[in-house]
């Protein structure tokens, strides 16, 4: 039987994602326009977000949804045109869709998961969950590091 | 139902054997003929299972010794050929070795798998490849009563009670390859001939034997595969998720899923707050904070990960991805200031080793050269 693909070498995804994320906040930090405000926050979460996400790479499906999500907030940002939503329609199957809508929700969290077949959702949840715990293991440390 | 159906083709009682062969139903007729022959066989074939018995009753002469079975040569062989409607074993099997089957109880269990499955199969005989699984599937109490009775009758020494539970438990376990391989060995071993190894047919890429009892069309069998797959994935899932071990059920293991998942990234937003608070006081620290960063990886312990985490970030280094390391070089200093004061909190590394790292990090001078040493170190 097909197997996932290993689950990554956290250690590494860790560094990868310390070096990138620092850097955009060195940028972040650089820039003019961002006082003491949400605006910083939400810079700051998308910060995070797209550097783990291209620390990941372009073979998760996850992480390619969060780059093409940003990217495409970003030139909206420019334009301010309203997003058109795409909606797709999946027919679940009734055998899968246990209990009360859960696979609905599970792909609503997990970037990207509205394309994707069950079985493939479920390797992109666990390949997420990993790197989510890698960057808030490494945001954590970068946290205490920065305060003391 | 199979075994009304089978029964009441079987049980026109025939006074004479010779009628009980022409009211057998279609998939026999072809086999008509070996019975003509031989009307012996009528009667030796009901002394071996009790679905049969009352067909024996209604034939003569149901006492007849299986010896005479083996008696007769041409018997095997057009056993074979006739059983190749009802076992699933002797469909992969082109030539059945009957001739070297002097004994009795080989023969014996030759005769008698014909008889089990076949009433039901031929006419359920499916499209898919496993069309011998089908027949053998089909009719689970027929089959099941009748290998477990000749189990009991033809003892041979191989594990028969073993192969006997091992079809339910087959059946009752979850599928997989080799459960349902022992199983179609268990059955094929009854028909066949110990001193042959029931052939497995030949394997492409994903191969699934559909169970005792189930469906064999191609729909089922790639739902199978796939329902195995999904399982699969969710046990990956469980031991990622902490406390996720007590649960069970597909149900609440995605219930505790979607919460661990909106809890961490809860967390990613909240360190992001935190940090964007604190950011602007962090400009000459960034440099200070990546190089310990790096390290912190390490030196925490991570179990065996620490020296994989050297290893790898020597790999890294070496790598294309090393260009965001090389716009600081003036982090070298303040790299290792601040490493010289974590060094004897960690006696698990040498101050060469990491002066060694850090020099081979920052500076990125002579990478080859200490990159292999340390890799021949750890």
């Amino acid at each position: 039987m097909t197997m996932n693909i290993l689950p990554p070498n956290s250690s590494a995804i860790k560094t990868r994602f310390a070096v990138k994320f620092i850097q955009a906040m060195k940028r972040l930090s650089k820039r003019r326009g961002m006082g003491d405000r949400y605006k910083r926050y939400r810079a700051t979460r998308a910060a995070a977000c797209v550097s783990m996400a291209s620390a990941v790479g372009p073979e998760w499906a996850w992480s390619r949804a969060v780059l093409r999500k940003i990217k495409r907030r970003r030139l909206l940002r420019q334009f301010r045109v309203s997003r058109k939503r795409r909606l797709i329609e999946r027919t679940t199957n009734p055998r899968q869709n246990l209990g009360f809508g859960q696979e609905e929700d599970l792909r609503g969290l997990v970037p990207g998961g509205k394309g994707m077949d069950y079985c493939s959702l479920l390797s992109e949840t666990a390949h997420y969950i990993t790197c989510l715990q890698a960057q808030v293991q490494v945001m954590a440390d970068i946290l205490h590091r920065s305060s003391p | 139902m199979d075994k009304d159906y089978f029964m009441s083709s079987g049980i026109i009682p025939p006074p004479q054997p010779l009628h009980f062969e022409t009211s057998m139903p279609n998939p026999w007729s072809s086999d008509q003929s070996f019975f003509n022959p031989n009307p012996s066989i009528i009667h030796q074939f009901p002394h071996f299972d009790s679905s049969w018995t009352s067909i024996a009753s209604s034939t003569t002469a149901a006492a007849l010794a299986p010896p005479s079975l083996a008696a007769d040569p041409g018997f095997a062989e057009r056993a074979a050929k006739f059983s190749r409607f009802g076992s699933r074993s002797l469909n992969g099997r082109t030539s059945p070795p009957p001739m070297s089957r002097g004994s009795n109880p080989p023969a014996a269990e030759l005769s008698t798998p014909p008889l089990k499955p076949d009433g039901s199969p031929p006419p359920r005989n499916r499209n898919s490849g496993e069309n011998s699984n089908g027949e053998s599937s089909v009719s689970d109490q027929i089959p099941a009563k009748m290998n477990s009775r000749k189990r009991k009758a033809i003892s041979r020494g191989k594990n028969k009670d073993d192969r006997s539970n091992s079809p339910k438990e087959a059946a009752a376990d979850g599928s997989s390859k080799r459960s349902k391989q022992s199983e179609n060995c268990e059955n094929e071993e009854e028909c066949n001939k110990a001193d042959q190894k029931p052939p497995e047919p030949p394997k492409d890429y994903i191969h699934v034997r559909a169970r005792r009892g189930q469906a064999t069309d191609s729909h089922s069998l790639a739902e199978r595969v796939r329902r195995e797959k999904i399982s699969e994935r969710m046990k990956l899932l469980q031991d990622l998720v902490p406390g996720c071990n007590k649960v069970t059920g597909k149900a609440l293991m995605l219930d505790e899923i979607i919460n661990y998942v909106q809890s961490l990234q809860r967390q990613v937003e909240f360190l992001s707050m935190k940090l964007a608070s604190v950011n602007p006081d962090l400009d000459f620290n960034m440099e200070s904070l990546l190089s310990k960063d790096m390290y912190q990886q390490q030196l925490y312990p991570l179990d065996s990960s620490i020296y994989h985490n050297q290893n790898v970030q020597h790999q890294h280094l070496q790598g294309t991805t090393i260009s965001s390391v090389d716009p600081l070089p003036l982090d070298a200093s303040l790299g290792i200031d601040g490493f010289s004061e974590n060094l004897p909190q960690f006696p698990a590394f040498t101050e060469d080793d990491l002066h060694s790292i850090v020099q081979m990090g920052f500076l990125q001078n002579s990478v080859q050269n200490q990159t292999s040493n340390m890799k021949v170190e750890l």
